[in-house]
């Protein structure tokens, strides 16, 4: 997640590399709650972060999209 | 900027190790993000290690015959979904750079009773794969960890054949950065 980009940046990278009718059809916002479920965040990571981070922000950390694309 | 803050080679690493000492199961990342309907068709090994994102197959045009390269296919549940849509006459191609997960793609494809799923190790930045080889690429949350993401993105480009297609789920995040703290913490890189 540290290195993810951000939607336009994502979409820009996927233009440069020859895609178009690029379409995201999905965007779900991922919470702190959300990444529980998975067992690379610890409970002190999550500790962590539930701690540094705005309780307001902790409701989306970051936001799953699916896209799709066609190469030109 | 965050991009900065890790070597690619320590990423890498991380997400090796990470991935490597996973022990507990993740199905409740599975039934949140499958159907029942898609969950019946899939192997419990499988779907006792889902690690995606989201569900871009659900929007994925897959056709019968179709050949499919999935970037970083974990223990497979994506793999064993496409491998059933494109059937007999098509393949997937399962790529990932860690062997165990390419193990439990192929015993998770030999339970589901599946001959068209060939396994390859490689990395996402150098696919052995001939150009304009594929069909349609596929991949779950997993390009956000790469970190060379252009490479990868014109990788794909270059195995697609003309018109190829690209179905992926992956994590974005705001322009707002988080804090430091997080951002150098190894299982926020790894996740």
């Amino acid at each position: 997640m540290a290195g993810a980009l951000t939607e336009r940046d994502f979409v820009d990278k996927l233009e440069k590399a020859g895609f178009g009718e690029i379409e995201v059809h999905q965007r779900e916002p991922v919470s702190l709650d959300d990444l529980t479920l998975y067992p690379l965040f610890t409970d002190e990571l999550i500790g962590l972060m539930r701690t540094l981070i705005t309780r307001d922000r902790q409701a989306a950390v970051a936001t799953a999209i699916v896209v799709t694309a066609t190469l030109h | 900027m965050s991009r900065d803050l890790m070597h690619s080679s320590e990423i890498k690493e991380i997400v090796r190790d990470a991935y490597g000492a996973i022990d507990s199961s993740t199905e409740a990342v599975a039934e949140k993000l499958y159907s029942p309907d898609e969950l019946a068709l899939v192997p419990r090994s499988a779907i006792e290690r889902a690690l995606g994102v989201g569900n871009h197959l659900r929007f994925a045009e897959i056709e019968r015959g179709e050949t499919i390269l999935d970037l970083g296919c974990g223990a497979g549940i994506d793999v064993i979904l496409a491998a059933h849509r494109t059937g007999p006459s098509g393949r997937v191609i399962a790529l990932d750079f860690l062997p165990e997960m390419l193990e439990q793609t192929a015993s998770a494809a030999a339970e589901a009773g599946l001959g068209n799923v060939e396994i390859l190790e490689a990395e996402m930045e150098a696919i052995p794969l001939p150009d304009a080889s594929i069909d349609h690429v596929i991949s779950n949350g997993v390009i956000n960890l790469v970190p060379r993401k252009r490479r990868v993105l014109a990788e794909c480009a270059r195995v697609l054949a003309p018109g190829g297609k690209f179905s992926v789920s992956d994590l974005t995040v705001g322009d707002e950065e988080l804090p430091p703290e997080v951002l150098t913490h190894p299982a926020t890189w790894a996740g």
